[in-house]
């Protein structure tokens, strides 16, 4: 087992990864909406990314229309705006609704975008997708290697990410999201409008795990439905209960376990098949088992609480 | 037409084939402390919810200081100056008790660049040795860190009384302030109304503890089947015949 690549992985995918749990605990963990369609806008980051950024299609097995081939950063942008428009559109309807109707509501609009880029060949060539895509300064990077180097850059993005968001939720706004998680109706009787912290919650998170889509096509050179499925919504979801939601710092704990978890059953060098399939199996019932064992002891439960400078 | 500080106007609500409410009407004068009193389902908390905006009244008009409050939200209920406790206590319950109090003010903090810039520091500085006053004087002055899941019933309306007050209403409306509440604690909440309706602050109070209410207002409104019966001095309402037929009931064998 190569240990230093091994590293590189898990920080690579467990940053990616970590800003979408970030996003998730700040809607969440501090306001208290259970978004099950948190994919659908990691995967329209992702998307956008590509179809700014790939030339047009030039060879007839190419089924996608627009490529607009746009520099990099340019993507990365768009990928950020798509998450922000996407967000609108699915928020502005579903943020009156409450608790499990708006986890429902959110769980179908991921489906509903899924099944789009699954059926949609003239989007992104439907099931078959994009494949070979480019690493962002492939060739330019040559003083050190480049897998680490990505991952330096996606946690450099994660880090940027968490004080960004440390910084809302130690303020008087994340005291208001944790009120409005506690308990709407006192919230609203002491004259502030719930609906206007949701949406502005769902809004400012979004384009986050959008750009966060944009670096896992960095990552995987692919743009594929198959990889864009609810499991990555549930990954974070494990990620987020496992570290305490309501804690930044926990979901991040989360996220970072989980991943090397995987990362290690994946490592582990099978010699048939059947092994690999039975390993990976487990691998979900491994994971199921730590979820009720975490839930039963919550042994991050004193991260959870945030402490704000408090005077007087 | 009636101009007190708020007026009630031929309100009514129905639940389906329940008159909740029924074409009541009553005006309070600005610095009033006034009661409610009648039996269960007479529309007491259908009222205070219909004033603070939770519920939309089916006809009627609910006005404060002249303006209409009736097709308001909520929050906007609240931002016009009406306070209000539940039969239920209501808090933030992993917040401090003073945060509590500092999430119930408006901060400049609240809006997402001001937070990410951290131009809010004065004002919660200022808010917070005033948020700690309150809390002392309504009796939570140890409990100041320690977050509302923590507190009895009885201290979590206390917290709740002093989450209004630091809003600074023009109109407060408790929702039976002393249910579940400690006899020391209930002393020191009736000295705190008194004080506050002293400084010209306008209370209603819903309350079924009749020795406690009759005790503490000045003016009473009885309430039956979703309308007013009658209003009047405590002393009034405590004899009249009507009333002990209608809330305190007879006993056998009474004369009609």
């Amino acid at each position: 087992m190569n240990w230093a690549q091994l590293v590189i992985t898990v920080v690579t995918v467990a940053s990616i990864l970590g800003v979408l749990t970030l996003a998730l605990n700040m809607q969440y963990g501090h306001a208290g909406m259970i978004n099950f369609g948190l994919v659908a806008y990691f995967a329209a980051g992702a998307y956008t990314y590509v179809l700014f950024t790939q030339p047009p299609p030039t060879s007839s097995l190419d089924q996608y229309l627009i490529g607009l081939d746009l520099p990099v950063w340019v993507g990365f942008l768009g990928a950020g705006l798509a998450g922000l428009v996407f967000a609108a559109i699915t928020g502005w309807p579903t943020l009156r609704l409450r608790g499990e109707y708006f986890a429902l509501t959110t769980f179908a609009f991921a489906e509903v975008f899924h099944s789009f880029i699954v059926n949609e060949q003239r989007f992104a060539n439907g099931t078959r997708g994009m494949v070979g895509l480019e690493r962002p300064l492939r060739d330019q990077i040559t003083f050190m290697d480049y897998n680490l180097f990505f991952a330096a850059a996606a946690l450099l993005f994660l880090v940027i990410v968490y004080l960004i968001f440390e910084r809302i939720v130690r303020s008087p706004y994340g005291r208001a999201l944790e009120a409005l998680r506690d308990d709407e109706l006192a919230l609203t009787t002491v004259g502030k409008q719930s609906s206007r912290f949701r949406l502005e919650v769902f809004l400012f998170t979004a384009p986050f795990a959008a750009m966060a889509g944009a670096f896992y096509i960095w990552y995987t050179t692919l743009a594929l439905p198959e990889i864009f499925t609810a499991e990555v919504t549930f990954v974070v979801w494990i990620a987020l209960i496992l570290g305490g939601e309501g804690s930044n710092r926990g979901a991040l704990v989360g996220i970072f376990l989980v991943v090397l978890f995987e990362e290690l059953v994946r490592a582990i060098p099978f010699t048939t098949i059947r092994a690999a399939q039975v390993a990976a199996s487990l691998e979900v019932v491994a994971l199921g088992l730590l979820l009720i064992i975490f839930l039963r002891w919550q042994p991050f439960a004193n991260l959870t609480r945030v402490r704000r400078r408090t005077t007087g | 037409m009636l101009m007190g500080l708020l007026d009630i106007e031929n309100v009514s609500k129905a639940f389906g084939g329940l008159r909740a409410v029924d074409d009541c009407s009553f005006s309070v004068t600005a610095g009033a402390l006034m009661g409610f009193i009648g039996p269960n389902g007479a529309g007491k908390t259908t009222l205070f919810n219909l004033v603070s905006g939770i519920y939309e009244p089916d006809s009627g008009s609910i006005r404060l200081e002249g303006k209409e409050l009736v097709g308001r939200r909520p929050d906007q209920v609240a931002t016009a100056g009406v306070g209000r406790t539940f039969q239920t206590p209501r808090s933030f319950a992993t917040l401090s008790c003073q945060e509590n109090l500092l999430a119930s003010v408006s901060s400049p903090g609240e809006g997402l660049l001001q937070a990410f810039l951290g131009s809010y520091r004065s004002h919660e500085e200022e808010v917070a040795v005033e948020a700690t006053e309150l809390l002392s004087l309504v009796g939570l002055g140890n409990r100041v860190h320690d977050p509302a899941d923590e507190l009895s019933g009885g201290e979590l309306r206390m917290l709740e009384v002093a989450r209004q007050l630091i809003r600074h209403p023009k109109i407060l409306l408790l929702d039976e302030p002393t249910a579940g509440v400690t006899p020391r604690l209930q002393g020191r909440l009736a000295e705190l109304l008194r004080s506050l309706h002293a400084d010209g602050l306008t209370v209603l109070v819903v309350e079924h503890n009749l020795g406690f209410l009759l005790d503490l207002v000045d003016h009473v409104v009885v309430m039956v089947m979703g309308t007013v019966l009658t209003e009047g001095e405590p002393d009034v309402i405590r004899n009249d015949p009507d009333v002990i037929n209608a809330y305190l009931g007879r006993r056998d064998g009474d004369a009609a």
